[in-house]
């Protein structure tokens, strides 16, 4: 589903990711971690199209996208959450989730001023973003402020407003940052639930390590821009390398 | 003095009508998109120099006539020969109206699509504020010292409206008043529709935050060149109405003032409505044309005091106010929803989003 080959970034003199490497597989969910600083969050903004890699090559779905914009990127099916929330704060829960629908034919000048042209597809997209804030518990309050909902909330609208644009795969960072223990782990039932319900692929980074660890296929660690280690959790947690840079042990 | 009751309000009702097209489109670029278009002047500017270029050139080709150059030696014969068309071949005069509106909102709206570009190349947005009220004014100087668009300086005056051939004065007024409200109407019919379509959910979420709307599969260069296509194109319809309705075309009137007028009506009135923009444009054409009535009188009783400055001082203290005790304006913009809000507490109601 994703490779990434010999990745490098440089900001000016500073080496943010130096040759990594990593592959996601489809239908998997596979974690990201490391210690802060180690990359993780520039990996996702360069595999999201956001900052240009320096070297290396980027695969989705067998198509290269190492120099594609954020929005092409997107297209293709590759969906990005961000650290902190960021969602359309002026707007309604419900507008958060329809704006990422692809080929609304409302969303063009000439059309947009008759009816006609989208009533249906517009309230067959609110049907289907109906359903996924139920998914998320969000569908009584589709018409507030996205900005009066709690930081749990919060994350949990922007997977659902990553899901409306029917991505392959999503990369999420630390979707329970900031989040109650409970409510966390709710996400992470959130995520199973897409990827078994619509195959969906995954690759997340996330501090909570015992709550990732039970829901991941497999584990790459990051140190100071470099692939440290990969495998399935049991092995991370077993690996000595991660054990020193990681757990301080 | 006797003022004409009847034909002042013809009069504040043309100017209402031109001023609530420039607001509306401000409050499209700006207010819902979150574009700051400082050129307001510019775009203007463009369908009045093409008022004065039509009206010259083009006009007598239409008559069937050869154009005489408007400048100069031959500036008298030029005026009356527009004149002259005018007022006697209503076909050719409306014709060459509609032929100018086409002109200048395909060339105001192709400078603003261009014009979009530049902000892909800035750091910041709001340094397209200062481009555009730079090259704005660069625009303006060079059409004044240029002899073939409007007479350089001097201007091109005698540009007499649509409905010159009526022969009644105050009925070709009313008819002019009425057709510039039609536009400023159809304008605002449009941004609203646009405003409360998906389309209008797209730009909020362009203005709100560019990088997500990047990340959620939206093309921000294009929309934003989209929007400045579709203001551009309004500012310069009611650039060549402008001309029209003041029958003078003249480039100190397109200074950086008129942006400002134009900027104070969409901050009063509030941004990212349009009805606001309607109210802003409202007040703001009743205190100019209030402050220029009473200068005349206060001329006339003998005093010093030139009031008609007290305009510009008089718009300054409400923008600072505006800003200060109500940055979202007289009418702020609402929480509009779009259709799908209905559908969705229809379908949570009923089970299903299509029953009545």
């Amino acid at each position: 589903m994703l490779e990434v080959h010999e990745i490098r970034k440089d900001f000016g003199g500073l080496r943010a990711l130096d040759s990594v490497s990593l592959t996601v597989p489809a239908g998997q969910i596979v974690g990201l971690i490391g210690p802060n600083g180690s990359g993780k969050s520039t990996l996702l903004s360069v595999i999201a199209g956001m900052q240009p890699p320096t070297a290396g090559r980027i695969l989705f779905d067998g198509e290269d996208i190492t120099h594609a914009a954020p929005d092409t990127i997107f297209q293709l099916g590759l969906a990005r959450g961000f650290q902190d929330p960021s969602l359309f704060f002026q707007m309604t829960v419900l507008d958060n989730v329809m704006l990422p629908v692809k080929r609304q034919r409302g969303e063009h000048p000439w059309y947009a001023p008759w009816r006609r042209f989208w009533n249906r597809q517009e309230m067959d997209n609110a049907v289907r973003a109906g359903d996924r804030l139920a998914q998320v518990k969000l569908h009584t309050q589709f018409d507030r402020r996205a900005s009066d909902l709690s930081g749990g909330q919060m994350k949990l609208l922007e997977i659902a407003r990553c899901t409306m644009g029917s991505p392959k795969l999503i990369l999420l960072d630390e979707p329970t940052a900031g989040v109650a223990p409970a409510l966390a782990y709710d996400i992470f039932r959130q995520i199973e639930t897409l990827r078994q319900e619509t195959g969906t692929t995954f690759l997340i980074v996330e501090h909570r390590l015992d709550l990732l660890f039970d829901f991941v296929d497999s584990v790459y660690v990051m140190h100071m821009g470099n692939v440290l280690a990969h495998g399935k959790p049991a092995e991370i947690e077993t690996n000595l390398d991660v054990r020193e840079v990681y757990f301080g042990d | 003095m006797n003022i004409d009751l009847f034909a002042t309000l013809i009069a504040l009702l043309t100017f209402f009508g031109i001023a609530a097209l420039m607001a509306i489109s401000l409050n499209l670029e700006y207010g819902v998109a979150g574009i700051p278009n400082f050129g307001q002047a510019l775009f203007v500017s463009i369908g009045a120099y093409t008022t004065g270029v039509t009206y010259t050139r083009l006009l007598p080709l239409l008559a069937g006539q050869e154009a005489i150059n408007p400048c100069g030696a031959t500036l008298a014969p030029a005026l009356q020969l527009r004149s002259e068309i005018m007022r006697t071949m209503p076909a050719v005069g409306l014709g060459n109206f509609v032929l100018t509106l086409l002109i200048a909102a395909v060339i105001g709206g192709v400078v603003g699509y261009a014009v979009s570009y530049i902000i892909l190349r800035l750091k910041q947005e709001w340094y397209l504020a200062l481009v555009l009220l730079v090259g704005g004014e660069t625009v303006r100087i060079f059409v004044r010292g240029y002899q073939p668009i409007v007479c350089a300086n001097n201007g091109i005056s005698g540009i007499a409206g649509p409905f010159a051939w009526v022969g009644n004065t105050q009925t070709a007024s009313i008819l002019f008043a009425l057709l510039v409200l039609a536009f400023a109407g159809a304008a605002y019919w449009y941004s609203e529709k646009l405003a409360r379509s998906p389309y209008g959910r797209l730009l909020k979420a362009v203005r709100e935050n560019e990088q997500v709307a990047r990340s959620l599969g939206k093309n921000v260069a294009r929309i934003r060149a989209q929007v400045m296509l579709i203001g551009s194109a309004i500012a310069a319809i009611s650039g060549v109405l402008f001309a029209l309705n003041i029958g003078f075309v003249s480039t100190n009137d397109y200074v950086v003032t008129l942006t400002l007028d134009v900027w104070v009506m969409v901050v009063l009135g509030g941004l990212g409505n349009n009805r606001g923009a309607l109210l802003g444009a409202l007040l703001i054409t009743l205190m100019d044309r209030a402050t220029a009535i009473t200068a005349i009188q206060l001329n006339r009783l003998g005093t010093d005091i030139e009031f008609n400055y007290f305009r510009y001082i008089l718009f300054g203290v409400i923008l600072l106010l505006m800003l200060r005790y109500r940055p979202r304006g007289l009418l702020p913009e609402t929480r509009f929803t779009t259709p799908a809000h209905q559908y969705l507490a229809r379908s949570q109601e009923t089970g299903d989003a299509r029953s009545p």
